[in-house]
């Protein structure tokens, strides 16, 4: 652009020329572009553009004779599906609960640590850990070392606690608590990372201030860390809802929607119903659903933090 | 995913080879005689097995032992044919989906696969694999009189078969028995059950967990082939019928009485954990000494007898499934088969012909089990007349009392091609069915609940 702005004025031919050069040069700039672009398209807009295509159609690998065009027909049938609801509702709980513990517990930590004269290096290596390791890898590491009842680690507490043994995954609500837990245990530490370096950036004089005027430790958390780690903690909740909200891989070595379906995230009836099923089209609407959800909440999300 | 590499045995081998190539000539003329013997039984067969010579087939198996035996003598099929085959190993979890999709995108990337008898009826709906009938009638493909087609265990054959049509042959297979400790049963006077409340009293009365021993475990674990995999046995012994005039019906009475029978049973007599247990984590249990018995696959015997990590080999007893009320008893008709992908050339088609012939013929089948070199043989051949082969018996009768006899009785008088209901929809069916049998397992729901629900999921699978 800027050589056209450059030779404006400088005479009629001069003009045409520089115009010229222009659009060659836009050109040029497009040609360069095109390749990432049409990769981009190719690897994630059509892929959305087919997924909302798909669910249009009735595609079922068991009966191909029946498959065509069908519609809204799998968005009815997915409004009076109870599973769908069921598994809308096990994310909305998984979301919620995991969000919410992230945020406190990242935030008590960053506080705690805040304070630590020494060795706060080594403390940040050490919870950066889990969030490193794949989730499928810490799904096996829970549902074999940690919770497998008589043999695991926490079922071993559990008993010389006084619990006795539970059946961690055989249980619907155990199950639950079970796969909150896990991606809590994973995730709190970018929480905490994120945190404590909002926390260490915070002015030192406005708390000198709070404390002339003789303001408690609680008075200033409330009144002076939370206002200013407000944007901090936004965005942390958002950016860990919409992870949450598309979790897959822990819950589906974990428990694999189980025991019934009381760990079936809506990620995960999506799945089952297309490549267990095979039923793609009615998969992908799911799929879609999923989608819209996702856009719905990080968009209040978003409006929330533009609020204020 | 992981494609065939030399692994040590095979390196040492070469080298071992290399260094009789460099010494001593008349060793390598009498290698070469071998390997000119090594074929004679093949070149009995009149057809002419150089046809598609040049062609590379891929193949996926499951990595399993019966299958490694393959992989191990697959050289001496290049030599036959000159067709290079490629093997590829995918675990079971996932061979099912790789398959489908390799199928359904027309690649035909895998000339053929170790395949789900349960899946047939859908290939065949989408005619994504080739009817076999033509092949074994074709004069210069098949050889009747040398392949002996017949001789194929036919309970097998029938599981492959949609509509009486001959889709894969069976390769490798198993029966479901019940797999007991002689020991503890003898030391309380207790015989194998004969049928299915003598099941649960003999549970019962061996279930000590304060001394760490179960009484028994049943496979637990959701999945189309985990639990879906024990429960139809037991729905076929209630009496349970999966098409009631032509309507399939997975709930009423005698699957309500089916359902308890098997929930009361594991919350009785088997471990907590066992309701996330696959066939592998029961046959390692049981080998641990931690359960008195189970039911399940025939080859779970090699587990069990491993005399690296088992501690009950020579305490180990077999007997049939235990009948049920109505005096049946019901066999899995589990086995893995080879198909022919219909997305390929002709003369690959043929050359993928040529292999299952090789695989599924007598004289592959005991090359790669009582006459295999490794230490590890097949229990799962799918020749009748290999069962009664002497050497075969009773290298099979090393895993246990009445091993040979429970599995053939099995085989021969126990199994249900209506097992499972075989449809194209089984893959959802399945996956329904387990979710609901887990359900009632974990008190989500109750029996009669779980079921209902089920029903009125599967129903609308079934409306074109």
């Amino acid at each position: 652009m800027k050589p056209a702005t450059a030779t404006a004025g400088t005479g009629a031919a001069s003009g045409d020329l520089g115009r010229a050069l222009a659009q060659r040069e836009r050109r040029f700039a497009a040609a360069l572009l095109a390749p990432a672009f049409m990769a981009l398209l190719a690897t994630t807009t059509f892929p959305l553009v087919f997924l909302m295509w798909a669910s249009a159609f009735r595609m079922d690998l068991a009966m191909p004779f029946a498959d065509g065009f069908v519609g809204l027909e799998n968005y009815r049938t997915l409004l009076t599906d109870d599973r769908f609801w069921s598994s809308l509702l096990v994310s909305l709980v998984y979301t919620g609960a995991t969000v919410v513990l992230q945020v406190a517990l990242g935030l008590a930590l960053a506080l705690l640590v805040m304070d630590m004269k020494r060795g706060q290096g080594w403390f940040r290596v050490v919870a950066i850990l889990p969030v490193v390791l794949s989730p499928a890898v810490v799904g096996m590491i829970w549902r074999t070392f940690m919770l497998a009842p008589e043999f695991g680690i926490v079922d071993y507490l559990a008993i010389n606690a006084g619990l006795g043994s539970k059946n961690w995954l055989g249980d619907p609500v155990l199950a639950m608590i079970s796969v909150i837990v896990i991606h809590t245990w994973q995730w709190t530490p970018f929480a905490f990372m994120v945190l404590l370096a909002s926390l260490a950036s915070l002015p030192e004089d406005i708390y000198e201030a709070a404390r002339l005027d003789r303001a408690s430790a609680l008075h200033r958390f409330r009144r002076i860390t939370l206002p200013l780690l407000r944007p901090a903690i936004v965005m942390v909740i958002i950016m860990r809802t919409m992870v949450a909200l598309t979790a897959f891989a822990a819950i589906f070595t974990v428990t694999g929607g189980g025991p019934g379906t009381a760990t079936e995230i809506l990620n995960l009836y999506a799945y089952r119903k297309s490549f267990t099923e095979l039923s793609i089209g009615y998969g992908s609407a799911l799929a879609v659903a999923l989608l819209i959800v996702t856009l719905l909440i990080s968009g209040i999300l978003f409006a929330l933090r533009r609020a204020k | 995913m992981m494609s065939f590499r030399p692994t040590r045995r095979t390196f040492l081998k070469t080298g071992t080879a290399a260094a009789a190539l460099i010494g001593i000539a008349p060793a390598v003329l009498r290698q070469a005689g071998a390997q000119e013997a090594d074929l004679a039984p093949y070149k009995a067969a009149k057809i002419d097995w150089q046809q598609a010579s040049g062609e590379t087939i891929t193949v996926a198996v499951i990595p399993a032992s019966y299958f490694e035996n393959l992989i191990t003598v697959a050289p001496q099929f290049k030599a036959l044919t000159g067709i290079d085959v490629r093997f590829e190993k995918i675990p079971p979890a996932q061979i099912r989906q790789k398959a489908v999709i390799d199928l359904t995108s027309k690649t035909g990337t895998y000339a053929t696969h170790a395949a789900d008898p349960m899946y047939y009826s859908l290939y065949a709906a989408n005619k994504w694999v080739e009817p076999l009938d033509s092949y074994r009638a074709d004069k210069s493909l098949t050889d009747s009189d040398w392949f002996k087609f017949d001789d194929i265990i036919p309970a097998w054959r029938a599981a492959d078969s949609v509509d009486g049509k001959l889709y894969g042959v069976p390769y490798d297979g198993e029966v479901t028995i019940q797999v007991y400790r002689k020991d503890l049963y003898d030391a309380k006077g207790l015989k194998p059950a004969d049928d299915l409340a003598a099941f649960v009293s003999n549970a019962a009365a061996l279930n000590t967990p304060n001394d760490r021993v179960w009484g028994t475990a049943l496979r637990g674990v959701a999945g189309a082939g985990q639990n879906m995999y024990i429960y139809p046995s037991i729905f076929r012994e209630f009496g349970g019928e999966w098409f009631k005039g032509g309507k399939l019906t997975v709930n009423g009475p005698e699957a309500e009485q089916a359902l308890s029978w098997y929930v009361d049973l594991m919350r009785r007599s088997a471990p907590t954990a066992a309701a996330n247990w696959n066939w592998p984590d029961i046959a390692d249990a049981f080998s641990q000494g931690t359960l008195a018995s189970y039911i399940d696959a025939h080859s779970s015997a090699s587990v069990v007898n491993n005399p690296e990590k088992s501690k009950v080999i020579g305490k180990v007893a077999y007997a049939r499934w235990p009948k049920g009320p109505t005096g049946k008893r019901v066999s899995s008709i589990w086995n893995w088969g080879f198909p022919i992908n219909a997305a390929q050339t002709e003369k690959k088609k043929k050359a993928t012909w040529l292999f299952i012939q090789w695989a599924a013929s007598a004289e592959t089948q005991a090359r790669t089990a009582h006459r295999f070199a490794g230490p590890t043989k097949r229990s799962g051949v799918n020749r009748t007349s290999i069962w009664r082969d002497a050497e075969y018996v009773k290298l099979m009768n090393g895993f246990g009392d009445n091993f040979v006899d429970a599995t053939m009785a099995s085989l021969q008088g126990d199994t249900d091609v209506d097992w499972r209901p075989r449809v194209p929809q089984w893959p959802a069916i399945g996956d329904t069915m387990a979710t609901a049998i887990q359900s009632a397992l974990s008190g989500q729901a109750t029996v009669k609940a779980a079921l209902d629900d089920a029903q009125r999921r599967v129903e609308p699978m079934m409306r074109g």
